[in-house]
């Protein structure tokens, strides 16, 4: 018997194949790659803090390990800056004196994020880091590169005691994703004022 | 021989995806800033072209036509997901790399438009052959407006300063204009004029 591959039922059959043998796949796939990614997603997470901190020569196979050796401490801050086991800020603490925290926040495409490292005086940048999930290469995706992250390093975030805007060159072509990185820093920094009030008082 | 060669080389040249059919224009203006990421959005594109290809060729005789759309992207979705789920479980810095341009490989028209002209209507191995050879032909023109936009708009080539510094102290000035998506459509239409203009048969006759 010759099947018509134009009939309705035809047509029924083979798209509810294909999308369960796809599914099939697909979370099959993803199943077993996802230890995988995980331990590459945590290890990405310690680069960006160590490199952040300005620990030198850091890759993907000596982050475990430096990590272990740099961090000395990390903690939760509630809003008063506070160390909290139920707070919502976390730091990163590297070599005893840099804290290093995180950043969140918005480009043109999607989200946008980073890593602060601030001297033990609590007024001073000593490096960035940024990454980002959709921004456009070439673009919005230069701020992954070491030309637009170098130039935070020395940058003071506080005048006579007060906090100031970050100044920085954006990026050409870019203005949403400079736009974002300014307004991430900026919030960031102000959620975890009180604690770098602390530090310097 | 010679028939698999003509599939390889004429999509560089004169059946150009991106110059004569026009296709995989809202990528080559998205990621020609620079000439790294027009690499890697080549090579990707190449990959999955020729795979899917492939794929849907050896499907051909049982795809019913009324819904042959929806299955040609459902199979490039699948196989571009599995690779980037591959790439980040084993090589996580290419998959850094490539993961601003997964979705922009799912919905490149160049595959879309090979599987639906080539794949339904020819041999697996064929449109293997085909898919290879229109990925090749997007990405030297990708590789070609990247490295004019890079040079002109900030005097680098892959990331390296190749326009010397006493340029700048002369009062030379990079083209802010080169950076920004429409610079990336004038360049392919100045492609498009010299490929035309030497090649006369390619233009259309528009007198009657």
């Amino acid at each position: 018997m010759k099947r018509d591959i134009n009939s309705n039922g035809y047509i029924f059959l083979y798209a509810t194949v294909l999308v369960v043998v796809v599914a099939a796949l697909l979370t099959a796939a993803v199943l077993y790659f996802h230890p995988f990614q995980e331990r590459n997603e945590k290890n990405e997470k310690r680069i960006n803090i160590l490199r952040a901190a300005g620990i030198p020569d850091v890759n993907k196979d000596n982050a475990a390990k430096l990590f272990e050796q740099h961090c000395t401490a990390s903690f939760l801050l509630d809003e008063n800056g506070n160390s909290n086991e139920d707070g919502t800020l976390p730091l990163f603490v590297i070599d005893r004196k840099i804290s290093v925290i995180p950043m969140k926040g918005n480009g043109l495409w999607g989200p946008i994020s980073g890593y602060l490292a601030i001297a033990a005086d609590g007024s001073t940048i000593v490096g960035a880091n940024f990454d980002h999930k959709s921004e456009t290469p070439g673009l919005g995706g230069e701020i992954t590169t070491e030309k637009f992250q170098s130039q935070f390093n020395g940058k003071p975030i506080k005048e006579n005691g007060q906090l100031v805007p970050i100044e920085f060159d954006a990026i050409t072509g870019a203005t949403k994703t400079s736009n974002g990185v300014k307004e991430m820093i900026d919030r960031t920094l102000k959620m975890y004022a009180p604690f770098f009030e602390k530090l310097n008082p | 021989m010679s028939q698999f060669k003509k599939l390889i080389i004429e999509p560089l040249r004169k059946t150009n995806p991106v110059t004569v059919l026009v296709l995989g224009i809202c990528s080559c203006l998205a990621v020609t800033a620079q000439l790294k990421p027009a690499l890697v959005m080549g090579a990707s594109v190449t990959v999955v072209t020729a795979l899917s290809n492939f794929i849907i060729s050896l499907l051909r005789k049982g795809i019913p036509s009324r819904i042959r759309i929806i299955v040609q992207l459902v199979v490039v979705a699948t196989l571009v997901i599995l690779i980037d789920q591959f790439l980040k479980a084993f090589a996580y810095d290419v998959s850094k790399q490539l993961s601003v341009y997964v979705g922009l490989i799912i919905t490149n028209c160049i595959i879309m438009g090979r599987l639906e002209a080539f794949a339904l209507s020819h041999g697996p191995w064929e449109s293997f052959l085909d898919g290879l050879g229109n990925g090749l032909g997007y990405s030297l023109i990708l590789i070609i407006v990247a490295f004019f936009r890079e040079l002109f708009g900030s005097g680098t080539l892959l990331g390296f300063q190749v326009i010397p510094q006493s340029f700048y102290e002369a009062g030379y000035m990079n083209n802010g204009l080169m950076i920004l998506p429409p610079m990336a459509l004038i360049i392919v239409g100045v492609i498009i004029w010299i490929q035309r203009t030497r090649n006369p048969e390619m233009q259309e006759n528009n007198q009657k």
